[in-house]
């Protein structure tokens, strides 16, 4: 035994080395697939961007009644949008409303959607200016 | 004879060994790397499908939302998941500086649903003319991964007061038929124009 041992001639480094190589490109390949598969942000930051969507759309509704004041508003559109299943489990967007007071007519109008995923808070933010249509008196 | 038999002799049984070490652990190494190769297979063809449904949703979503923002009038039939805009597009011809009539200038779109025969997947039809073709899928027939539409449902929001906004609420649901994984988006869009709404529940 010792005598069959005693005769190898160098190719187990070369072995080591190649096997080294391999499972480390193999585990590089892994690891650089997994976390980008279980990263749902961009799914959670679209469905955000549509709630932030509906607010506008309920505000500039108001804006064209006359009657988006200055001042913090809750969130007017559909509750039921404010909890999100696409990242697998649910998420609850809050989304809070600032308007201020623009040139003449119009309003600025802030709108920003926060959420919490694993741990970690995440907030999207956007502005847009509404023209307040003045109201006829009838 | 004498000199053959010593090389052998020094040879002896090594390359047995070496095979019999070797051999379990080449076959160890290559079930391993055939796992992994296999794995990020799975994850590439599953990303790829979950990007391609994501994507459709948010092109649907965003076409939809952009000609509803310009409709004269909106028709719903939500129980068959199809909505039709009618707007207007010019109210003057800018080359002849003339004015048009509002036949020589409306516009409709169709969206409507469509399950091809032999196939799981529901695809989204745009189109323009009022027939039964649907030849015009904006969704669906990808080959990095197949969805379907699960739902297209319009509605109109009401103020605090009750009164009707003009506002009008879109909930879209797709699936992928890869990953069974399915995109649920909810918006609403304000429809300074709209003069007209019909099958649209109030909220």
């Amino acid at each position: 035994m010792k005598k069959i041992f005693s005769n190898q001639r160098g190719f187990a480094l070369l072995n080591v080395v190649l096997l080294t190589l391999i499972t480390s490109f193999a585990a590089m390949i892994l690891l650089n697939a997994v976390p980008r598969a279980k990263n749902p942000q961009s799914t959670l930051r679209l469905t955000a961007l549509y709630v932030a969507n509906e607010q506008f759309a309920q505000l500039e509704s108001l804006a064209t009644a006359g009657e988006l004041n200055t001042g913090n508003y809750s969130f007017q559109g559909k509750p039921e949008d404010l909890t999100t299943e696409n990242a697998g489990a649910p998420i609850k967007f809050t989304v809070t409303t600032n308007v201020t007071n623009g040139s003449g007519n119009l309003r600025k109008v802030s709108v920003k959607v926060s959420w919490k995923f694993n741990g970690k808070d995440f907030e999207i933010a956007s502005e847009r200016m509404m023209r307040v249509v003045p109201k006829t008196e009838s | 004879m004498f000199r053959k038999l010593k090389v052998k002799k020094s040879c002896g049984g090594f390359v047995f060994v070496e095979l019999a070490i070797s051999l379990p652990l080449i076959i160890l190494l290559m079930y391993g790397l055939a796992s992994v190769s296999l794995k990020i297979f799975e994850l590439s063809k599953n990303q790829l499908a979950d990007y391609v449904l994501e994507e459709e949703a948010h092109y649907l979503l965003e076409r939809i939302t952009h000609q509803a923002r310009a409709a004269k009038s909106v028709n719903a039939t939500n129980s068959l998941n199809t909505v039709e805009f009618f707007f207007h597009t010019s109210a003057e011809d800018t080359l002849l500086h003339e004015e048009l009539t509002i036949d020589d200038v409306c516009e409709t779109q169709w969206y409507m649903p469509h399950k091809k025969k032999g196939s799981q997947a529901v695809t989204v039809n745009a189109k323009r003319q009022d027939d039964d073709s649907r030849l015009n899928p904006i969704t669906g027939d990808n080959s990095f991964g197949e969805t379907t539409l699960v739902k297209l449902k319009f509605s109109e929001l009401r103020n605090a007061s009750g009164e009707d906004t003009n506002v009008l609420h879109i909930t879209l649901e797709m699936k992928s038929l890869v990953t069974n994984r399915k995109l649920k988006l909810s918006t609403a869009v304000f429809m300074p124009a709209c003069e007209s709404k019909s099958g649209l529940p109030h909220e």
